[in-house]
């Protein structure tokens, strides 16, 4: 019985049990159907409030121009590097900032870092309006192919270098044609009509082409032996090998604020590697003072028809290991990117059909189709490599990831004015000079050292631990100030090949119009950027190619440089207008569309 | 007898205390592989996540698109993220950290070209900075409640406040500058090349690029010690038995160096192992201002480059160097000072 009783109360228990969940659940899908019709209320609510806030500017809208609000051009940013940095394109960004903002436009500056920026501008073309962009001085850049070409033609505008997004197949037609144009007052023609095009449609806001500023120690070197070359100044390849001392001390001790990347013929790399391959390897042909090839390691180079290039060799060239430059030699380095171990440099050789050997000093260099700057491009670019160390470390590559890039000799082998000595990692590279070469240098040592920290560099620059201030990026004002309170000092200062600019978006309204860039350019106030922010230390800049290359320059370019009213008057021209509020509107039927 | 052959009561506690105590390693040692394996975690993650991409540094008109899928294969760049991470830990299992994107070579060998530049510069300046701050630290409190003490501790406090760049440059002005005592970049004079790193270290003119750079750093690094060995002192100087050394008739200067620095500077010996823990990292401020070729430039490169192999190769060998020596530092209490016990 008692068992019995307890199996009952047990059941009882449970049912009540159950009985109790199941009102609990009841009573919760209850709540949940009254929150749900809250829910319902809620969102009808929110229609209806958005309903009456777009009906209601719409009223305010038709009160102040039907649409008005809708060509109102949107805000814009522009890039720039942190003033700590670079001072001067912060600067200019706000300069050019202001000036926007008297047009009527909503802009800001957005500072970014370099690798940043370069991200952004680079590998997502969409996103940005408009950037601070900066090219440097460059052996290869003497010629006005590879920044005409590269910048602005279409082919390059989806992932090389047109970051811009720049399409005009006028343009595309004439710098293609430039390309293939032997004869070189008819070539410069087409670059003057590729620079008009440029300054006509403001492709970019060209701001400033600066001065390069070399400090060298005139105890240490005879003045008259230092060699000033168009567009790079002072260092340069002619003044390291020139160089005469004067006294005692022998070696070119000179700076750099970035550290070598690695020693390598074949791996274009940063700018102070490029210094050191200059020196360890040979070329064919070398760009001279004048910005002009001349034969080198050729003792001639004669053009059989446009496609054809007949190279003598230098008699008597050595590698630094002793072994004699043969012809052989000469055609493996220019063969040695088919491998694919090298690709740095197989967009240079790519133009070149075959290679002859004639004799055994002689070569014949026949090209798929002519190119006018083949000569700067190719021949003064490619390093002359000894094939008997190379051929089999490209074959050893073929079974490798790797390629010739990441190859770093214990000691490099070159043939050119100085040998390799030395390298301490962070520190510095020594190069010693090779008496043996047809152009001997008269400094015993090239050496430079890695000093990131730019005030120790001006400091030793005064006291004689370097006497080649080869790179300065602080104040030039007190460079110069500094170089006046030292007699042994002397400055010499060039106008640069590189230059700074402001890059549109083509891709991204309202910079996709050519009265909208031009108004942009009007109101770039370059004199002022060069007396107040390069303090005088720059020229403004209106294209690609640098006054210093006086012959390729074109001095009658219709860059607009009149001010705020000037680009007033260009954006009226094109049917902008203002609304009430003073804010630039699109011309009629204009609407932004962005990607 | 009973001192030489205790008996197995003894034995048994010995035994669990062993027992407890290579427990209380194993514990340490397995925190130790963990917080490792977060660290190593993050640091992949933290520079993947950063802005920038190492193709910026090869942004050049000639650089065309082929080129940068050679480079994005060559670097594994071209796979996706959990790929590249379970690459990564096996790379690191097996011992390997890469090759660096910025210098196309292998991490550790370019590691180990400027590692012991930064070895002998924070080495040196910590012994400096350990010499001069513990025996400041006994004089200041020595000088308790003089005016002495009160210039002192401003001035400590001034020295590790002010910014190292700062110190750097002052001395660098001064001293190089001005007056032309010392050289004022680099490691050594430009072509000078040394056969051996013993060669290096023994001769005088290494020692003279070595100076500026370390005495910047022990002018900072000296505060700790300085401090912590003086407020010590003065807890120790409270202890019963030092009245009771005096009440003997010690002289002041035999109870100060004898009874009371010797006790004092205990917390100040695990201090600088800590202190070397993190002297590998290297100093990034000082290193830039006195262009000293050390593993604190390289480690900016890296990050400035999205160089990731080897900023996670030079960030995962610092933090495994000062994750042991806070394991060694911890060892270290337990065995010199008895009061701190094991587990608990």
């Amino acid at each position: 019985m008692e068992v019995e009783d307890k199996i009952k109360i047990k059941k009882k228990e449970e049912n009540i049990r159950k009985k109790r969940l199941l009102s609990i659940k009841f009573n919760y899908i209850k709540k949940e159907r009254i929150m749900r019709k809250q829910k319902y209320f809620k969102y009808l609510f929110i229609v209806l409030m958005m309903i009456l806030a777009i009906s209601f500017s719409g009223i305010i809208q038709a009160a102040s121009g039907a649409g008005d609000s809708e060509r109102v051009i949107r805000k814009l940013m522009v890039l720039s590097r942190p003033q700590a940095t670079s001072p001067d394109e912060y600067e200019t960004a706000l300069l050019i900032v202001d000036g926007m903002r008297e047009l009527g436009l909503d802009v800001d500056v957005k500072v970014i870092t370099w690798e940043q920026m370069a991200d952004v501008v680079w590998y997502d073309r969409d996103s940005w309006d408009m950037t601070g962009w900066q090219m440097t001085a460059r052996p290869e850049r003497l010629d006005p192919d590879e920044l005409v070409y590269n910048l602005f033609h279409s082919s390059t505008a989806e992932k090389g270098y047109n970051f811009v997004g720049y399409i005009n197949p006028k343009y595309d037609e004439i710098v293609e044609k430039q390309r293939i144009t032997l004869d070189k007052k008819e070539r410069r023609a087409l670059i003057f009509q590729l620079q008009g095009i440029l300054a006509n449609e403001a492709v970019c806001d060209f701001v400033v082409n600066p001065m390069v500023n070399i400090v060298y120690n005139s105890k240490v070197f005879k003045p008259e032996s230092i060699k000033e070359m168009a567009g790079m100044g002072i260092k340069n390849f002619w003044t390291y090998i020139y160089a005469e001392p004067v006294g005692n001390q022998k070696s070119i001790i000179l700076n750099s604020n970035d550290t070598v990347q690695s020693i390598n013929p074949l791996y274009v790399s940063g700018s102070v590697d490029s210094w050191i391959t200059e020196l360890v390897w040979d070329r064919l042909m070398r760009v001279g003072q004048d910005g002009l090839p001349k034969p080198w390691a050729a003792k001639s180079v004669e053009w059989v028809s446009d496609k054809q290039a007949k190279i003598v060799l230098r008699e008597g060239m050595k590698w630094h290991d002793g072994k004699p430059v043969t012809v052989e030699d000469v055609k493996f380095s220019f063969e040695a990117p088919l491998s694919g171990e090298v690709p740095m440099y197989k967009p240079f050789i790519s133009n070149i059909e075959s290679i002859e050997i004639v004799n055994d000093i002689t070569l014949l260099f026949n090209l798929k189709k002519a190119f006018a700057a083949f000569e700067i491009a190719t021949l003064a670019k490619v390093n002359i490599i000894p094939k008997h160390i190379w051929e089999s470390i490209l074959e050893d590559l073929k079974d490798s990831p790797d390629n010739a890039e990441s190859i770093q000799e214990e000691i490099p082998i070159g043939s050119g004015p100085y040998k390799f000595s030395s390298w301490k990692f962070s520190e510095e590279v020594v190069l010693e000079k090779n008496t043996e070469h047809f152009s001997a240098p008269k400094m015993e040592k090239w050496i430079v050292r890695f000093i990131p920290n730019m005030e120790a560099a001006l400091g030793m620059i005064q006291n004689g631990e370097i006497n080649f201030l080869a790179t300065y990026l602080g104040d030039s004002q007190l460079l110069q100030q500094k170089v006046e309170e030292n007699p042994d000092l002397t400055m010499v200062s060039s106008i640069d090949l590189g230059f700074r600019y402001f890059a549109f978006n083509h891709r991204r309204p309202p910079f996709d119009d050519i009265a909208f860039r031009r108004a942009i350019v009007a109101i770039t106030d370059r004199d002022i950027i060069v007396t107040a922010i390069w303090k005088g230390f720059a020229v403004s800049s209106d294209s690609v190619i640098s006054p210093a290359l006086e012959f390729w320059k074109n001095d009658n370019l219709n860059f607009p440089s009149g001010g705020v009213e000037e680009a007033k008057q260009i954006l009226k021209g094109a049917g902008y207008e203002w609304d009430k509020k003073g804010r630039l509107m699109y011309p009629e039927g204009k609407k932004e569309k962005l990607n | 007898m009973t001192l030489l052959y205790p008996n197995s009561d003894f034995w048994w506690i010995w035994g669990y205390l062993l027992n407890q105590k290579y427990n209380y390693f194993a514990l340490r040692i397995g925190q130790m592989l963990l917080t490792l394996f977060i660290i190593v975690t993050i640091l992949f993650l933290i520079f993947r996540l950063m802005p920038g991409n190492p193709m910026a540094a090869y942004i050049d008109p000639t650089f065309t698109q082929e080129q940068q899928q050679i480079l994005m294969q060559q670097f594994g760049l071209d796979k996706p993220l959990w790929q590249q991470y379970l690459i990564y830990i096996n790379n690191l299992l097996k011992g390997k950290l890469g090759d660096s994107f910025f210098f196309r070579a292998p991490v550790i060998e370019i590691i180990l070209k400027v590692l012991p530049n930064t070895i002998y510069l924070m080495l040196g300046s910590l012994i400096l900075a350990y010499i001069a701050g513990i025996l400041g630290g006994v004089f200041l409190a020595w000088k308790r409640g003089t005016s002495t003490e009160t210039i002192g501790i401003v001035f400590t406090l001034f020295t590790r406040a002010a910014p190292q760049f700062w110190v750097g440059m002052i001395l660098l002005a001064v001293f190089s500058f001005k007056l032309g005592w010392f050289p004022s970049a680099g490691a050594s004079p430009a072509g000078v090349v040394y056969s051996s790193e013993l060669e290096k270290l023994t001769s005088f003119v290494f020692l003279r690029y070595l100076f500026l750079p370390m005495l910047t750093l022990a002018i900072y690094l000296m505060g700790l010690p300085l401090l912590l060995m003086r407020t010590n002192m003065l807890d120790v100087m409270g202890e019963a038995y030092v009245d009771m050394a005096r009440m003997r008739g010690l002289s002041e200067k035999r109870v100060m160096l004898k009874y009371v620095a010797r006790n004092a500077a205990l917390p100040v010996v695990t201090a600088m192992a800590v202190g070397i823990g993190y002297a590998m990292g290297g100093n990034v401020v000082i290193e830039t201002v006195f262009s000293w070729p050390g593993l604190g430039r390289i480690l900016v490169k890296a990050v400035s480059t999205c160089d990731y192999s080897l900023a996670q190769g030079a960030f995962i060998l610092i933090a495994t160097v000062m994750v042991f020596m806070n394991f060694v530092a911890d060892i270290l209490y337990s065995l010199l000072d008895p009061r701190v016990k094991i587990g608990g």
